[in-house]
C-alpha cells in the first residue's frame, strides 16, 4: 500500500513541510562492512569526456531555427527614476524585432513584489531598464546603445550602516530594514552568562560582498509555441523554474518544460528564473520565435547576485578553562536593493558549539547595490569567520590551544533543539585532521628570510541532509543497457556519476552500461533543486530504491526463465545466477527475450528521521606565509577534514573540497565587490579588477574524509559536501595570519595593505 | 560583447599601412596582439571605423636580431618570443624575465612588445624594463625616426606616435657582460597588472663597486620613471644596507601613485621602496657585489 506522510525538509536553512509518498518496502541502509565495487571508489566522471570535448550541451550551445538574441539596457546609476525613454531609433533599426520597457511589458511582480519585471524606478547599478530582441547579438547591442533615457537621479545609499540611519535615503518606501526589524533568537540568559564569565571579549568583524563567478553566466533560451513554453536555462533547479514560469504566465505545469542538460556552475545564484528568462519568454510569445539571452561577465557581476556583505559585532564570555558561558552576535547584513530572505549569519553561532546562553540579532538592510542571492553556504561562510575568530582570540587570551578550546565546547547534541544527530564525527575530523596536517609542529610561529609562517584552524557546521520529495526510475532496456531517469540536474558536482555508481552497484553491472538521463522536467520525476548540499542525499536514496525495485522485478522474471525461486537468485557481474551458480543467464539475454517490455523500477526518497538532526561537519587547517614588509600572504597548504557521512565517490568529493577551499581562499584574501562611495558605482564588475584566485594562489590541499556510519540519515548513509569545504577556510586563514603577525585580523579580504596597516597601528 | 561595426584590412606591406593611416588618421586603429585593443572595442570604450591588422607583417616586423652592441626587436615580436629567446637570455636576461610575468600564457602568445609600448599603460611591464635598459624606438611615418623611449612615453596611454605613424622596432643596448639585473613585479594575484614594477641594472667596476646603475619604476606615476637621484648616490660606491635603504627611499620619493583597488597612495609608496630595495639587492648580488658590512646593518 502507498502511504502518505508529512515531513520537514530544509534547503540552506529554510524549512518547508512536504508530503512524501512512502515506499511499500523499507530499504535498509548499506551496512558498515559492505564491500562495494563502485561505492566509495575513485570513479571517473561519466560525462567528463563529453565536457572536455565540447559535445556536452550548455544553454548557450542551444541553437534553434529562427532564433533571436536578446540584450538588456542597464541602469548606470545606483538609484534613479526614468523620466523619459525613447526607443524609436532602436525599433527602426534593421534586424530589431522588439523593444521592451516598463511601458509595454505586463506588470509582473519581481523580487517578491518589491518591484516589477521592468520598472521606471531603478535601485541598483546594472538593474534592467529595457530589453531588445534582434536577429543577432551585434544588432541587439547596437539597438541597446540607440535607446535614449532621461533619468532623474535619486539619493542613494550603498553602506548598510548608513542605510540603517533614520535620515538615510530610502531604497524602498517602507524603509531600509528588512521586515521592519531584526530577527532575534535567544536561549538561556546572556546577562547571567556574561556574569559567570572570567573573560569577556568583544570585537567587530567585517566580510565583503563577493561574487559567484560561475564559469557559465546566466542564460536562457525560450521558445513559446502552441503546445506551450520550453525554456533551456542554466539553472540548479529546473522544477522550481518550471513552477515559477507556470505561476507567472498562468499556464498549467504541463505546458511548461524546462531543460538544463549541462551547466557551468551556479553556487546558489541559479535557483530561480531571472528577468532574462521572463523577457525571453515574453519576446518569444510576441515574435513566435525562439529567443536566447546570455549575460556578459559585466552584466553577471553587476546584476546576478552576490554573497551579502556582513558586519558582525560579537561579545563572548568564557570560563578560564575555555568553556563559553555566553555569546551575543549583532549582525548587519547588506541585502542589496531587493531580497526575499536574509542569509543566516547567526547560523554557526547557534549551531556549532554548546553555548548555554546565546543571543543572535540579525538585521537585513537594503542598500542601492546588487541584490544578494544564495552563495555556497550563505550566511555560514560569513558567520564562521566571526565566530571562529573570537574562539581563537579566547584561546590566545586564556593560553589554551585553539584545537583544545574547540573540543571543550563540543556540542554532543544539536544545541538549538537538543535533539541527537544522526551522526556526528566532528571530533574525529578535528583529531584526524590535526594529525594529517601536523598541527603540533605547524602551530608554532616560525620566521624565515623575513617571512613569517603560522597555522590556524576553523570548524564547520552545515546542513546537507537533503530530503524528499525526490523520485527516480531505473529502466532496464532490451539491449542490456540501463537508464536512470530523474528530473534532477547536475550543478557541476558529478550528479550523473554518483547516480550511475549507485545503480551499477545495486544491479551489479559495469558502470559503462548505465546512462543517467537528467536535466529535463518532461521526465516528470520531481526532484529538488541542486543546492544546500542536498542533491546526493536527496536523489541517491530515490535512485537506489528504484534500482532495487528494478532488481526485484528482474529476479521475479528471471526465476520464471530459470525455473528457480527468486530468493536463491543473485545478480553478479551482469548475470543472474542461482546462489551455487548452477543456473545462470546473462542480463542482456534475458532482457532481449522480453523484447519491448522494459523493466521499470520506481523509487522515492523517504522522509528524514523524526527527532534527529542531520548535519555535516568539518575541521579546516591552514598554513600561511606572510611577507611582513609587503603584506603579501601566501597560503601554503590546507587540510580539510570532513564528516559528510559515507563518501560515494572519492574523486568527485575531493573535487568539491578543492574547489571549496580555493573559493574560500578568494573570500579570505582577494575577492571584494568594490563600490565607490561617492558615486555609488561598482568599480570592478569584471574579472580584470575583481580578483579570483588562480592555480598559482591555490595551496596544497589535502582532503580528509572521516566517514562515520550513518544508518539513520538516509539509505546511503551519505550527507552533503557541496558547501562545507568553503565555510571555514577564511576563518582558518585569518587565524593563521593573525598568529603570524601577532595581531587580530577582523576584516575580509585580508589585503596586503590591511596587514601593513594593522602592523603599523600596533606599533603606535 | 560585440564591438561597434568596423571595417577590417590586413595589408601585406608597411607602405600600405601608412597610406591607410594617412587617409583615416584617428579613425583607424592598428591591431597587433589585440590584447589591449580588442577588450576596449568589445566594451565599446572605443569604436574605430577601420581596424588595420598587422598580422601579415609578422615576417618583417617580428624578430630578435643580435648586433654587436644592441639587440633589435621587431615591434610585432610577442612576449612569448622574448621569454624564450636564447639571445636575450644570454645577453639581456632582464627581458625574458619581464616577459615571464606578463598576464598568462594566452596573453604572452598574442601580445606584442610594440603594442605594449604603443599602448603606454602606466602599469605596463615593457615600458619599465625598456626604460631601465635605455632602449630607443624606431617609428615609421612619412619619414623614419629613432627616439629614446623616455621621449616616446608621454603619459598614460599617450606616446610620441602620430596617428599617421607606426612603431617598427625597439633598439636595446646590451648591458656589459657580468652586469647584474633584477625584475620585481608586485602583483596582487598571478597574471594581474603590477601594483608596482621595478627594473634594475647594475654594472660592476670589477673592484666590488658600482660602476653604473639604472632603476626604472612603473605603475606609481602617469608614466614609468628613472630614479636618477638614487642612481647617482650609488654610482662609484660599494653600498651598505643603509645606503640601499636611502636609495630606495629616494627612488620612492618621486612616486605619486593614486589610491585605487591596488591600495592607497601611501601603501603603494611604501611598496615602491620595498621593491626598489629588493631589486637593488638582487641586481647587486648578480653583479657580484657584496654589501659593505656596517654596525647598524
Ligand atoms: C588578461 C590580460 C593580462 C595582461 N597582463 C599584463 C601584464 O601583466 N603586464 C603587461 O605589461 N601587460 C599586460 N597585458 C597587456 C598585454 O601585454 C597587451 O598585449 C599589450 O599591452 C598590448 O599589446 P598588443 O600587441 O596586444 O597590442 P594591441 O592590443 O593590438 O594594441 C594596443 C594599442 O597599441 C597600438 N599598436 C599596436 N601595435 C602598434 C605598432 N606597431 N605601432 C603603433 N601602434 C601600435 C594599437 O593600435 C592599440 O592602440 C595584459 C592583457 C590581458 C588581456
Amino acid at each position: 500500500m502507498v502511504r502518505v506522510r508529512k515531513t520537514r525538509a530544509e534547503i540552506e536553512g529554510r524549512w518547508r513541510e512536504e508530503f512524501v509518498v512512502e515506499e511499500e518496502e523499507k530499504i535498509s541502509p548499506w551496512p558498515a562492512e559492505a564491500s562495494f565495487r563502485y561505492i566509495g571508489g575513485r570513479v571517473k566522471t561519466v560525462d567528463g569526456v563529453a565536457k572536455v570535448t565540447g559535445s556536452a550541451t550548455y544553454t548557450v550551445d542551444v541553437s534553434l531555427k529562427g532564433m533571436l538574441v536578446g540584450k538588456f539596457l542597464r541602469c548606470p546609476y545606483p538609484h534613479a527614476r526614468i523620466l523619459r525613454i525613447d526607443t524609436s531609433d532602436a525599433e527602426r533599426m534593421k534586424g530589431v524585432r522588439g523593444v521592451f520597457t516598463f511601458l509595454n511589458v505586463p506588470k509582473i511582480p519581481w523580487y517578491g513584489g518589491l518591484t516589477n519585471i521592468l520598472s521606471d524606478v531603478l535601485r541598483f547599478q546594472g538593474e534592467e531598464v529595457a530589453f531588445v530582441v534582434a536577429e543577432d547579438e551585434g544588432v541587439a547591442e547596437d539597438a541597446v546603445e540607440a535607446i535614449t533615457v532621461e533619468y532623474e537621479r535619486l539619493p542613494f545609499v550603498v553602506d548598510p550602516v548608513e542605510a540603517m540611519r533614520e535620515d538615510a535615503p530610502k531604497v524602498h518606501p517602507d524603509g531600509n530594514i528588512f521586515a521592519g526589524g531584526p530577527s532575534k533568537i535567544s536561549r538561556g540568559s546572556i546577562e547571567q552568562g556574561f556574569g559567570e564569565a572570567d573573560v569577556v571579549l568583544e570585537e567587530t568583524f567585517r566580510t565583503s560582498a563577493v561574487l559567484h563567478n560561475s564559469l557559465e553566466t546566466h542564460s536562457a533560451v525560450a521558445h513559446w509555441t502552441s503546445i506551450g513554453l520550453t525554456v533551456w536555462e542554466s539553472t540548479q533547479a529546473i522544477n522550481n523554474i518550471r513552477q515559477r514560469l507556470s505561476q507567472i504566465f498562468s499556464i498549467p505545469l504541463s505546458m511548461v518544460r524546462v531543460v538544463c542538460e549541462y551547466m557551468g556552475g551556479g553556487f546558489g545564484a541559479k535557483f530561480d528564473p531571472g528577468r532574462h528568462t521572463i523577457l525571453a519568454a515574453l519576446a518569444s510569445r510576441m515574435t513566435g520565435r525562439p529567443v536566447k539571452v546570455y549575460l556578459s561577465r559585466t552584466e553577471e557581476n553587476l546584476a546576478a547576485g552576490c554573497r551579502a556583505q556582513s558586519i558582525q559585532r560579537v561579545k563572548a564570555g568564557f570560563k578560564r578553562d575555555g568553556r563559553i558561558t555566553a555569546m551575543r552576535l549583532e549582525a548587519i547584513i547588506n541585502l542589496g536593493a531587493y531580497a526575499e530572505w536574509v542569509p543566516l549569519v547567526g547560523g554557526p553561532y547557534r549551531m556549532l558549539y554548546q553555548i548555554p546562553n546565546l543571543e543572535t540579532v540579525e538585521w537585513g538592510v537594503f542598500t542601492n547595490t546588487t541584490p544578494h542571492t544564495a552563495m555556497r553556504a550563505p550566511g555560514f561562510t560569513e558567520g564562521t569567520f566571526g565566530l571562529e575568530s573570537i574562539m581563537d582570540m579566547a584561546a590566545e587570551e586564556l593560553g589554551i590551544d585553539p584545537l583544545e578550546i574547540r573540543l571543550r565546547n563540543y556540542a554532543e547534541v544539536e544545541p538549538e533543539s537538543g535533539v541527537r544527530y544522526t551522526s556526528k564525527a566532528l571530533r574525529d575530523a578535528y583529531l584526524i585532521g590535526a594529525r594529517e596536517f601536523g598541527w603540533e609542529q605547524a602551530r608554532s610561529v616560525r620566521k624565515e628570510n623575513g617571512k613569517v609562517r603560522a597555522a590556524g584552524l576553523a570548524s564547520v557546521v552545515w546542513w546537507g541532509g537533503g530530503g524528499p520529495p525526490a523520485y527516480a526510475e531505473v529502466k532496464l532496456n532490451m539491449d542490456g543497457t540501463i537508464q536512470v531517469l530523474t528530473s534532477t540536474q547536475d550543478i557541476g558536482t558529478g550528479t550523473r556519476t554518483v547516480l550511475a555508481q549507485i545503480v551499477a552497484e545495486e544491479l551489479s553491472v559495469p558502470i559503462e552500461r548505465v546512462r543517467v538521463v537528467i536535466g529535463d522536467t518532461s521526465l516528470e520525476l520531481f526532484s529538488p533543486g541542486s543546492g544546500g548540499s542536498g542533491t546526493l542525499a536527496s536523489m541517491g536514496p530515490a535512485v537506489r530504491a528504484a534500482a532495487i525495485d528494478a532488481r526485484n522485478q528482474l529476479l521475479d522474471i528471471a526465476s520464471q526463465f530459470l525455473d528457480a525461486p527468486p530468493e536463491i537468485l543473485e545478480l553478479r557481474d551482469g548475470r543472474i545466477e542461482t546462489k551455487e551458480g548452477e543456473k545462470s543467464i546473462r542480463l542482456e539475454d534475458l532482457l532481449r527475450q522480453l523484447r519491448d517490455f522494459a523493466i521499470v523500477g520506481r523509487g522515492a526518497r523517504g522522509p528524514n528521521p523524526d527527532g534527529y538532526a542531520v548535519e555535516t561537519f568539518a575541521a579546516q587547517f591552514a598554513e600561511v606565509e606572510v611577507d611582513v614588509e609587503t603584506g603579501a600572504v601566501r597560503v601554503l597548504r590546507v587540510t580539510s577534514a570532513h564528516d559528510s557521512g559515507r563518501i560515494i565517490n572519492k574523486l568527485t568529493a575531493e573535487g568539491q573540497v578543492i574547489g571549496g577551499v580555493v573559493q574560500g581562499l578568494g573570500f579570505a584574501l582577494l575577492e571584494q565587490r568594490a563600490v565607490d562611495p561617492a558615486s555609488g558605482s561598482i568599480i570592478n564588475p569584471n574579472l580584470f579588477d575583481y580578483l579570483l584566485p588562480t592555480s598559482f594562489e591555490a595551496p596544497e590541499i589535502m582532503p580528509v574524509f572521516v566517514e562515520p556510519l550513518d544508518t539513520r540519515a538516509n539509505t546511503l548513509g551519505a550527507k552533503g559536501l557541496g558547501e562545507p569545504p568553503i565555510i571555514g577556510v577564511a576563518a582558518a586563514i585569518a587565524n593563521a595570519v593573525s598568529r603570524a603577525i601577532d595581531l587580530r585580523i577582523t576584516q575580509l579580504p585580508i589585503t596586503p595593505q590591511t596587514i601593513l596597516e594593522a602592523v603599523k597601528k600596533a606599533k603606535k | 560583447m560585440y564591438p561597434r561595426k568596423f571595417s577590417y584590412v590586413a595589408p601585406n606591406r608597411v607602405e600600405e599601412v601608412l597610406t591607410l593611416l594617412r587617409k583615416y588618421r584617428d579613425e583607424a586603429k592598428l591591431l597587433a596582439g589585440g590584447h589591449s585593443l580588442l577588450p576596449m572595442m568589445k566594451l565599446r570604450i572605443i569604436g574605430p571605423r577601420l581596424v588595420i591588422d598587422l598580422k601579415n607583417l609578422r615576417d618583417r616586423l617580428a624578430y630578435i636580431r643580435d648586433g654587436a652592441r644592441v639587440v633589435r626587436i621587431g615591434a610585432l615580436t610577442t612576449h612569448a618570443d622574448i621569454e624564450l629567446s636564447r639571445t636575450l637570455m644570454r645577453d639581456i636576461p632582464l627581458l625574458p624575465e619581464t616577459a615571464r610575468w606578463i598576464g598568462d600564457m594566452q596573453v604572452r602568445n598574442m601580445g606584442t612588445v610594440g603594442g605594449s609600448l604603443a599602448h603606454s599603460d602606466p602599469a605596463g611591464d615593457w615600458p619599465v624594463a625598456m626604460l631601465a635598459l635605455d632602449a630607443s624606438v624606431t617609428i615609421q611615418g612619412a619619414r623614419k625616426r629613432t627616439i629614446p623611449l623616455s621621449r616616446f612615453l608621454k603619459g598614460p596611454f599617450t606616446t610620441a606616435l602620430k596617428p599617421t605613424e607606426i612603431l617598427t622596432e625597439i633598439v636595446v643596448p646590451k648591458p656589459p657582460k657580468g652586469h647584474g639585473w633584477s625584475w620585481k613585479k608586485f602583483e596582487r594575484r598571478a597574471g594581474d597588472f603590477a601594483t608596482v614594477n621595478v627594473a634594475a641594472i647594475v654594472v660592476p667596476d670589477g673592484r666590488g663597486r658600482v660602476k653604473n646603475v639604472s632603476i626604472a619604476i612603473g605603475s606609481v606615476n602617469p608614466t614609468p620613471y628613472r630614479a636618477v637621484n638614487a642612481e647617482r648616490i650609488l654610482r662609484g660606491k660599494r653600498p651598505d644596507a643603509g645606503l640601499l635603504d636611502k636609495a630606495a627611499e629616494m627612488a620612492a620619493e618621486k612616486a605619486q601613485p593614486s589610491s585605487d583597488l591596488r591600495g592607497s597612495a601611501e601603501y603603494k609608496k611604501w611598496l615602491t621602496r620595498v621593491m626598489v630595495r629588493r631589486a637593488l639587492e638582487e641586481a647587486l648580488s648578480r653583479a657580484g657585489i657584496t654589501l659593505e658590512m656596517t654596525q647598524h646593518a
